[in-house]
């Protein structure tokens, strides 16, 4: 059981959307609808993931500074819908809300939005500034309809823009959050093209570099528990086997049963938690 | 016993072009590989990624043992002490002389018997699927047979 927690998809002709032409408002919904082209791609990718040993994909949307219930558009509803059923995958839906000083006011992970925010299957937050850090791990791991699951941290900045207080991490982590590695930053390449229109990753050889020190600060902080691997990857030439990647986690000073842990079971127990926040406040089933 | 003990690893080169429709670099079917250039291509990785310490550390024990162009299954023995870092490096290589591929380690084992044994495995496999592909029956006998049976015998052949 391998999980790929982090396939991006963005969506065709999202980014800039008029907001002064009325005129253009109906055609919001037109927008979720992928073009073959795009599908094939897609499928292609899939085809790659099945066949380096990927069973759970979690496809990715990803959401700069907050979401706007007047103009989010849910795309992985619709591409769901149009890709062809494999046995033996499982598909989820995830939601990352990158987070930076516009949002520390507050970014519509509120009760108001939740109908927005629940078709997603998992909730990411990628926190910029030490605020919205401190924001994530705290208020948004407790257990409630709005958890976020998972916190991801932008691992190619040229330097980590807050510090990873031990304190922080330990209560994310009591309440059941976790800390996600994307592999892609190992690797170099493209990155993800919505995250560098939001201005969080690096590319090249500095991107590289600082991934490495980034991600063995997180490995030595959260002492190896609670940390996710997930690809992040947006050219298909950067997947990695499941079993490299825990190779790779070794040489970053991480036990050889943790990472394994990472890649396998973290990702497991996270999902189900995430299932939990369809709940109450995470009571799965009436105690007897 | 103070006894020098390796770790073979069996990886597969996954070509991209088949899936990157947009691939402006040559598939691997244009730019036939050998064991040579995935050698270099190894060495140059350990180099960028792991230093000069690094090759020190592996390079006296690497070695590129058999290469198949192809079903792209390459055999490297490395020193067991840094396999770790030789399996880093593999997994870091992002292209071959410009031809961009993504390397699996499909089996790592510590005698040069299992990973002869997984090899005839893989090759078996990978021409299950290309058969497939061409609609053939397992019966049909076709030019895979002949290569199936060279590959075996020369896998079989390795040694330490």
């Amino acid at each position: 059981m391998h999980f790929d927690l982090n396939f991006p998809v963005t969506a065709s002709g999202s980014t800039s959307q008029q907001k002064k032409n009325k005129n253009k408002q109906p055609q919001q919904s037109s927008q979720t609808a992928f073009t073959p082209a795009q599908i094939k791609g897609i499928e292609a990718r899939l085809d790659l993931l099945e066949h380096l040993g990927y069973t759970v994909i979690a496809f990715n949307q990803s959401v700069n500074k907050k979401i706007d219930p007047k103009t989010h558009v849910n795309i992985l509803d619709g591409l769901l819908q149009q890709l062809r059923a494999r046995p033996g995958t499982v598909f989820l839906k995830r939601l990352t809300i990158v987070l930076d000083n516009d949002s520390e006011k507050g970014f519509g992970l509120t009760n108001a939005n939740a109908s927005l925010v629940e078709p997603y299957d998992v909730i990411a937050l990628l926190p910029t500034t030490p605020a919205t850090f401190s924001l994530a791990c705290l208020t948004h791991s407790l257990p409630s309809p709005l958890t976020a699951h998972i916190v991801a941290l932008p691992l190619t900045l040229p330097r980590l823009p807050f510090q990873l207080k031990h304190t922080l991490i330990r209560t994310a982590l009591k309440n059941g959050a976790v800390f996600e590695i994307n592999y892609a930053g190992a690797i170099g390449g493209d990155s993800d093209a919505s995250l560098s229109t939001f201005g969080v990753s690096d590319t090249g050889a500095s991107g590289k570099r600082n991934w490495w020190a980034a991600a063995r600060e997180v490995v030595r902080v959260t002492k190896g528990k609670g940390i996710i691997v997930s690809g992040g990857v947006a050219s298909e030439a950067d997947y990695r086997g499941p079993k490299d990647i825990v190779n790779l986690l070794t040489l970053l000073d991480l036990a050889q049963n943790l990472a394994h842990d990472a890649s396998v079971a973290a990702p497991k127990s996270l999902i189900l938690r995430a299932q939990a926040r369809k709940t109450y406040r995470a009571v799965l089933s009436e105690p007897r | 016993m103070v006894r020098f003990k390796n770790r073979w690893l069996l990886v597969e080169f996954v070509d991209t072009s088949t899936v990157d429709a947009s691939a402006e670099k040559g598939s691997l079917s244009t730019r036939p590989l050998d064991g040579r250039l995935i050698y270099n291509a190894l060495r140059d990785s350990v180099v960028t990624n792991f230093g000069d310490t690094g090759w020190g550390a592996v390079g006296m024990s690497l070695n590129v043992k058999y290469f198949s162009p192809l079903t792209n299954l390459c055999i490297i023995r490395v020193a067991r002490d840094q396999h770790r870092i030789a399996w880093g490096a593999v997994t870091l290589l992002t292209n071959i002389h410009d031809v961009r591929v993504i390397p699996r380690v499909i089996h790592v084992s510590g005698t040069i018997k299992h990973t002869q044994l997984s090899a005839i495995a893989h090759n078996r496999e990978v021409i299950a699927r290309f058969r497939t592909k061409l609609k053939n029956t397992a019966l049909h006998h076709d030019s895979y047979d002949d290569y199936l049976a060279r590959s075996t015998r020369e896998i079989e052949a390795l040694h330490d």
